[in-house]
């Protein structure tokens, strides 16, 4: 392991540049010797200073912590009411109308008034027994706005770290070896990339319809192919890297060190790789958020009684009673989402800057 | 020049090839029980299915022999008769799917022609004024702007829209194309449609502003650290002339090629905001077909989109070869 050391100072020369931002003290004690005098910060250090120095990024960090805490930790505080436990406490509609009766030539009008008991409390508005009312169901839409956010956060977090995963090694491997299997995969990337999105997951919704899933585990299966279709994206990005890091000089060394394959890519090249890829990610989770919600809206994903952000607005493509005169059972689900995307793109885009090498600020 | 145009056409072919594989295997997924479920459903639903319709789907598709060579096959014949553009006949509409698409496609394309020139017109100069005034308010606020945009999604968008501005203060109309009660004509009906497009044509304006803006944005903000525009500020000219005449015309060369790019997609209809204001646009009936299992329908339009998208990526590609004079043609 001696002889490791030397290879890994060469495989941070790409670092080493970064830390041109080290700060002088400005003591001016001749005794102090110089190294003591520059205080290094390591290139780390030096990104989370950054991120951290950009508003933007703060409150989309404070949009994505909230929105998790309120999905994960919520429903453990707030136990009133279940993610598929109806309100049956019922209520008592009444509904005040004129009848007019002859009755030997002369009329008389009288207000009749119907007392209707419902079994269910749906359409309740916000109260202290329901924060935001309920839907159309009768269950709690505050509740199922935390059991929403699980599913979408969960799917969106496994189909990203699925895309990436799948990227990197396609991607690495096709920029590393070059030739033929490059070719290959590049050729395979361009068809992925031609194929539909939405279209092809109607056909693979029917197809799911034929066979009997449990109505849970759809969206999963919806999600594996989104990731199938977007992982090209990914991998194009880590070939290009590797493509202009190959020519690089700890290149050449690891080289002479004779380090085995998986070695150079995976503790050399891939590591490089990370800024990039750590902006992509971050910013994918915000579209394939966008993407579970559509499905859900189309009916597609995640199916009643349970619940999904999508799910719960998809009830005013039906109802044009709910879409004007209850906005608090679907506006709410409508903002999660945004706050979701929104709480990813501002984080990808405060990383973006902060893993930037040339950006001076 | 030709070619270079030659391989990427021949490239394309191929990658169509593996595209059309891929949707053939989607279609041999379902059951033959299924697909006869969808088919009686259709036909309780009012729209008869001819015996000849269903006949002649599983032929073309080469159903029910479920061997390899039976899969191969039947894959070929589909393939030979896609290259005649015949993509079957739909179960709801008992035409030709072409004919359905091309019926459909002129609504989706003019709405989306529509949305792209103001998309272009607006995002433009709003990625040049945050580009020019770097990390100032105006570049905050136009970039935030532009990121809710982004996030919005656009079944939620289109619904706030159409609740706020058609339902509630009714200034547009909620919903289709045209006005089913009133019959106009010449001018008066060009302002019906104008008046049921604005809602949707503003939904898709505010959500596709962003991605073009920020790309404006980084492509101008890269030509501006370029030399020649040092250069061109150093001989003295107006810094109105350099950021015009100087780094907008190289800022325009991936616009141009994105632009070429998009052409064919324009075609492609937009599932989600055609649904909301049920407009009878491509997107809007492709869902509805899939709803009621129209299932030749769906794999010729998954088709139609997958050809629009290759014809895209090889404009784009051609489009930079014509506008950006440094591209080597290999």
């Amino acid at each position: 392991m001696e002889d490791n050391k030397n290879i890994d100072i060469t495989s941070e020369a790409e670092e080493t540049v970064e830390v041109s931002e080290a700060k002088v003290d400005e003591v001016e004690d001749s005794e102090v010797p110089l190294d003591k005098k520059v205080r290094l910060m390591s290139p780390t250090r030096m990104v989370v200073r950054r991120f951290f120095r950009s508003k933007l990024s703060i409150i989309g960090l404070i949009m994505v912590i909230g929105l998790f805490l309120f999905s994960f930790v919520g429903p453990l505080i707030y136990t009133q009411w279940g993610e598929i436990e109806l309100d049956e406490s019922g209520k008592t509609e009444y509904a005040t109308s004129e009848v007019t009766y002859t009755v030997d030539g002369k009329e008389y009008t009288v207000r009749q008034t119907t007392e209707k008991f419902l079994k269910d409390n749906f359409l309740d508005a916000p109260s202290s027994e329901h924060i935001l009312g309920t839907d159309n169901e009768g269950y709690d839409i505050f509740v199922r706005l935390m059991y929403g956010g699980r599913i979408s956060l969960i799917v969106s977090f496994l189909a990203v770290i699925l895309i990436t995963v799948l990227g990197v090694i396609l991607g690495g491997i096709a920029g590393y070896f070059g030739g033929v299997i490059d070719n290959i995969i590049m050729r395979l990337c361009d068809v992925l990339i031609c194929l539909p999105g939405i279209p092809i997951l109607l056909i693979i919704s029917t197809i799911l319809d034929s066979s009997d899933i449990d109505a849970k585990y759809r969206i999963y299966l919806l999600m594996i192919y989104l990731t199938f279709i977007s992982w090209p994206g990914t991998a194009r990005l880590v070939r290009g890297q590797i493509l202009s890091l190959r020519e690089q000089e700890y290149m050449v060394a690891a080289e002479a060190m004779g380090y085995s394959t998986s070695r150079k890519i995976f503790k050399h090249l891939v590591p490089n790789v990370m800024p990039q890829l750590i902006v992509q990610m971050s910013l994918s989770l915000g579209s394939m958020i966008l993407y579970e919600a559509t499905l859900s809206y189309l009916n597609l994903g995640v199916k009643a009684p349970y619940a999904a952000w999508g799910t719960m607005i998809n009830i005013i493509s039906t109802n044009q009673d709910i879409l004007q005169n209850h906005l608090n059972v679907w506006v709410p689900a409508g903002v999660c989402i945004v706050i979701a995307v929104l709480g990813f793109n501002f984080v990808g885009d405060g990383l973006r800057d902060a893993l930037d090498p040339k950006a001076r600020r | 020049m030709l070619k270079y145009i030659l391989k990427r056409i021949v490239m394309a072919i191929f990658i169509l090839m593996g595209v059309s594989m891929i949707i053939y295997f989607l279609i041999r997924l379902m059951p033959v029980d299924f697909i006869q479920d969808k088919i009686n459903a259709i036909n309780q639903g009012g729209a008869t299915v001819s015996e000849e319709t269903v006949n002649a789907m599983y032929e073309m598709y080469g159903l029910g022999d479920n061997s390899l060579m039976g899969i191969l096959e039947g894959y070929f014949s589909w393939l030979g008769s896609l290259v005649k553009f015949d993509l079957g006949t739909s179960f709801v509409y008992g035409i030709p799917v072409a004919d359905v698409i091309v019926e459909h496609m002129g609504i989706s394309f003019i709405i989306a022609l529509i949305a792209t020139v103001f998309e272009f017109l607006i995002a433009i100069p709003l990625g040049i004024t945050a580009a020019t005034h770097q990390y100032s308010f105006r570049d905050y606020l136009v970039t935030i702007l532009v990121m809710i945009g982004i996030s919005l999604p656009s079944f939620f968008f289109g619904n706030m829209l159409k609740d706020f501005l058609a339902l509630k203060l009714g200034w547009f109309p909620a919903s289709g194309l045209v006005n089913a009660t009133v019959s106009y004509s010449g001018i008066e009906l060009l302002v019906d449609y104008l008046r049921h497009a604005f809602i949707p044509i503003l939904t898709i304006v505010i959500l596709s502003i962003g991605a073009r803006m920020r790309m404006t944005r980084t492509n101008m903000l890269e030509v501006m650290n370029s030399d020649y525009i040092r250069t061109a500020r150093a001989k003295g000219l107006k810094e109105k002339k350099v950021i015009n005449k100087h780094a907008f015309r190289n800022t325009l060369i991936p616009l141009v090629t994105s632009l070429a790019g998009l052409l064919p997609s324009l075609f492609s209809g937009a599932i989600i905001t055609e649904q909301v204001f049920d407009l009878p646009g491509i997107g809007n009936i492709a869902l509805d077909a899939m709803n009621r299992g129209d299932i030749p329908f769906i794999m010729g339009y998954n088709m139609f989109l997958a050809l629009l998208s290759v014809v895209g990526v090889l404009l784009a590609d051609l489009m930079y070869a014509v506008v950006d004079p440094r591209v080597k043609l290999e």
